[in-house]
């Protein structure tokens, strides 16, 4: 189950899509790097990351891991930003069977997981066709 | 610096072992190993295992496995690679003999899956890539995959009858291996029809969950000489470690690690990749075979599915893979799946591989990934005389 | 009450889930054929809720605004996700905002307009330069009750801030209270309950009444002086009904009258109706808009459009837009969304 704590720490990560930026070559990572796979520079900064891209690939995922199974069957992404930067994320608010290659996305916010134990609520990003 | 040699393996059934624990495993793979070289005693154990934390609530399987075996004071501790466990623990052995710090390493690969319902199961898996960037979002190790199948069928084209041929490879292979978990062949109608888990990956396309342990000795050339046996050296033993997840990688259909580890592999063995008589590849999803054999050079860019419907891989073929089935056919208990590899070569090149005897096998490759190519080890075991 | 120094909306953003539920379907159910007041309402998807819903019209209102900073963040709700733990501070880590006044807000269908008020309030006082304003619910019927039918998912956000940054202008607002329990809901309980026919007339019709009433009084304005007006919105007869009762014409009505494609979305209701009235309204435009929420009261505002709004809502998300992309469910798949089978 996902950690509480550790969900605390990457907020900004997950509703504000922030990685790091390279203060010596201006190159942007996210998930976000310590270490610069550019240049090696070893001092970068937190940077947001633009909330658009485009769909590179796109699987249906029918078997979640226990904590996802109340939202089977749902899209999995492989999303590239605007700024060349790529992550994995659901894709929501489409017809999977409709659902094309480089269609354009952005981030949404929604709820991703929850802890019904605890009483919990995990969010965080999922990507929706534009606008 | 001594040579490192394979001087016996053993290795359970893959199945569904419901009334045998993580340690009945262990212990099973490991006697008979050890039993079948009475006179050499391990000086050091090795365990290569994946989860047996989230699925056992057991660490520390190095102690655990020397306790049961009355190996006290030995060094003895887990390797962790995710899928890549197996080969990362022979590896580890490996080093241990070539470094003289030890003549006799017991090695034990093994997996607890079954006693894990599906949703539990797939998210221990999915330990093996991001917690906060993958597992997070909700994507599974198997929808790696899925897009990494996507993409290589939209860049080059591939018809999924001839990925089908794969998991038929390896399901025929393993009708006739004693310790595979699948004994009925399959056929590519099967294959294309069976229900889809992860567009476009099918139930036929994805290696089984099961439970199993493979071992093996691992001695130097002084204890292999005393054997009077076939000296079987592991002639290379590489790893190699790939950019964390699929979606950091430049190219995704890249297996990196799969060439640097192989490329290295072949030149510490001073071998070419048409030398080999076989290859023992990662077939965790037809798409990773396929991609495997691209990135070592074995197939064309796009043209392993062709190949292996052509027959070259057949095990009568050009160059045969899976010889026991792969992970398809024989199984894929995670952390196990490396040593299994390497005991399958070994009974290859010393001739007891039986019924699955490729003929005038010598020089035999294994390949084991950890994640998608994230820990890979590659180990090639040669016959000497 | 007039605020010192004139405040306005810098900018607004609505927000309606895709999907829809046939009243014919909840009709199909629990009667056997037949349909409600509204065709259809907008229903949330299993993935979203009070809180992600206020992100996205938040979001939208911030860029319409081209607000930096926000002094206050002021969610209207009466379905939060955690009944301890303020939607508002979830909001405001959305927003990358910390210095804010952050709160949770609850007076059923009206505390959307009350997180108005008091944003009104502090910037005109100076306190803050601007502030956002939610009204947005994922509002919930007993299962068979009549207010399955509306009960409805949506809402809307506006950015508040100095009138000389505004795309429209508060004159003046107006609120009336008093202790009528029309509809209440209990902690612990999961859907709320009601007393049917007695909704109307003693606490919907005489709250708006009153409200509106003393509002045109303390302004001097009457109905005609108004180019549009926006009333809470239940079911689609209600506004059309207070509106002729006060003297205004269904015409005035028409731009923010929603019930019928989307439901009720409670406390988003009246400001999603402003939404869409913003969308079409022009320089110069004199708007009314006044909330109802149970329990009881009313808020009345007059709003005068200024020239920046034909520039401003270039940025923004028609409200007709989100109505228009549309996919329409059955009751088992609203069921399995809304977690209705959950005990």
């Amino acid at each position: 189950m996902i950690n509480p704590i550790s969900y605390w720490r990457l907020k900004d990560r997950y509703f504000n899509l922030l990685g790091t930026k390279c203060t010596k070559c201006g190159a942007e990572w996210f998930p976000p790097a310590r270490v610069c796979r550019k240049c090696g520079c070893q001092d970068l900064v937190d940077h947001e990351m633009p909330h658009t891209g485009r769909l590179l690939a796109h699987t249906v995922l029918k078997e979640p891991s226990e904590e996802f199974r109340s939202s089977a069957p749902y899209v999995v992404g492989l999303i590239e930003l605007d700024n060349g930067q790529r992550l994995l994320a659901q894709v929501v608010d489409v017809d999977p069977t409709g659902l094309q290659d480089d269609t354009r996305v952005r981030l949404t916010i929604r709820k991703l997981a929850e802890d019904t134990k605890r009483g919990t609520i995990f969010y965080g990003y999922k990507f929706t066709p534009l606008p | 610096m001594s040579r490192a040699y394979v001087a016996s393996v053993g290795m359970t059934q893959v199945g569904e072992h419901w009334r045998k624990s993580l340690l009945d495993l262990m212990v099973e793979a490991s006697l008979q190993a050890m039993n079948a070289c009475p006179s050499i005693v391990p000086d050091r154990v090795i365990v290569g295992n994946m989860f047996s934390g989230a699925g056992s609530n057991q660490e520390q399987l190095g102690a655990y496995l020397a306790s049961q075996l009355n190996l006290v004071g030995v060094p003895a501790y887990k390797v962790e690679g995710a899928c890549g466990s197996g080969g990362a623990a022979v590896h580890n052995g490996y080093l241990s003999v070539k470094a003289d710090e030890s003549e006799a390493v017991l090695v034990c690969g093994v997996e607890k899956m079954k006693d894990l319902d599906v949703g539990r199961a797939t998210a221990a898996l999915a330990m093996a890539d991001s917690a906060e960037y993958t597992q997070f979002v909700g994507a599974t190790f198997i929808s790696l995959n899925a897009l990494t199948h996507a993409m290589y069928v939209k860049k080059h084209g591939v018809a999924k009858e001839e990925m089908a041929g794969f998991p038929v490879l390896g399901h025929r292979n393993a009708a006739s291996a004693r310790h595979s978990m699948f004994k009925r062949p399959i056929t590519v109608e099967d294959v294309i029809r069976s229900p889809i888990i992860s567009d476009p990956i099918r139930l036929m396309d994805s290696s089984p969950i099961c439970d199993g342990a493979a071992a093996l000795l691992i001695v130097n050339e002084r204890k292999a000489k005393e054997l009077g046996d076939v000296m079987v050296e592991v002639a290379a033993s590489e790893v190699a470690a790939n950019l964390f997840t699929i979606y950091e990688r430049p190219d995704p259909l890249d297996y990196v690690a799969t060439r640097a580890a192989a490329g290295r592999a072949l030149a510490k063995a001073g071998v070419k990749i048409g030398q080999v008589d076989f290859i023992e590849v990662h077939d965790a999803f037809s798409v990773t075979a396929a991609l495997a054999l691209e990135s070592m050079g074995v197939s064309g860019p796009g043209q392993a599915p062709k190949d292996v419907t052509k027959g070259r891989f057949n095990l009568d073929g050009e160059l045969p893979i899976n010889t026991f089935g792969g992970l398809k056919g024989r199984g894929h208990p995670v952390g196990a799946t490396g040593v299994y590899q390497v005991a399958e070569a070994y009974l290859q090149v010393s001739g007891k591989a039986e019924r699955n005897q490729v003929k005038g096998a010598k020089v035999g490759m294994t390949h084991n990934m950890g994640g998608v190519d994230t820990t890979t080890s590659v180990h090639i075991l040669r016959r000497e005389g | 009450m007039k605020p010192n120094s004139r405040v306005g909306i810098l900018g607004y953003g609505a927000y309606v889930p895709i999907f829809r539920l046939p009243t014919t379907e909840v009709a199909r159910v629990w009667r056997g054929e037949g349909a409600g007041p509204n065709k259809e309402k907008a229903v949330a998807h299993h993935d979203e809720d009070t809180f992600t819903m206020a992100c996205e019209m938040a979001r939208r209102a911030v860029r319409m605004a081209g607000v930096k900073e926000l002094g206050a963040v002021l969610v209207g709700t009466e379905s939060k996700p955690y009944v301890v733990k303020p939607t508002s501070t979830m909001l405001v880590q959305a927003l990358g905002q910390h210095f804010t006044l952050a709160a949770d807000l609850e007076f059923a269908c009206k505390a959307g307009t009350e997180a108005m008020q008091f944003n009104i309030a502090l910037v005109s006082s100076g306190m803050i330069r601007a502030g956002l304003a939610v009204g947005v619910d994922t509002a919930q019927g007993r299962p068979g009750d009549e207010l399955e039918y509306t009960a409805a998912s949506g809402g809307a956000a506006f950015v508040i801030g100095p009138a000389t940054d505004a795309l429209a202008t508060f004159e003046a607002s107006t609120s009336y209270v008093s202790d009528t329990g029309d509809f209440w809901r209990r902690p612990g309980e999961k859907f709320p309950s009601h007393l049917g026919r007695f909704t109307g007339e003693p606490a919907y019709f005489h709250h708006i009444e009153s409200c509106v009433r003393a509002h045109l009084k303390e302004t001097g304005h009457t109905p005609s002086d108004y180019t549009w007006a926006v009333f809470h919105q239940p079911n689609p007869r209600f506004p059309l009904e207070v509106g002729a009762k006060l003297g205004f014409k269904p015409e005035q009505l028409e731009p923010g009258l929603l019930n019928m494609s989307i439901g009720n979305t409670y406390a988003g209701s009246s400001l999603i109706g402003l939404a869409s009235t913003l969308d079409v309204a022009e320089p110069g435009d004199r708007i009314l808009m006044a909330s109802f929420g149970s329990g009881a009261g009313s808020d009345a505002f007059t709003i005068e459009v200024t020239d920046r709004i034909v520039e401003r809502r270039k940025l923004g998300v028609p409200v007709k837009d989100m109505i228009e992309r549309s996919v329409k469910v059955d009751y088992a798949l609203y069921v399995r969304f809304r977690g209705k089978l959950q005990d």
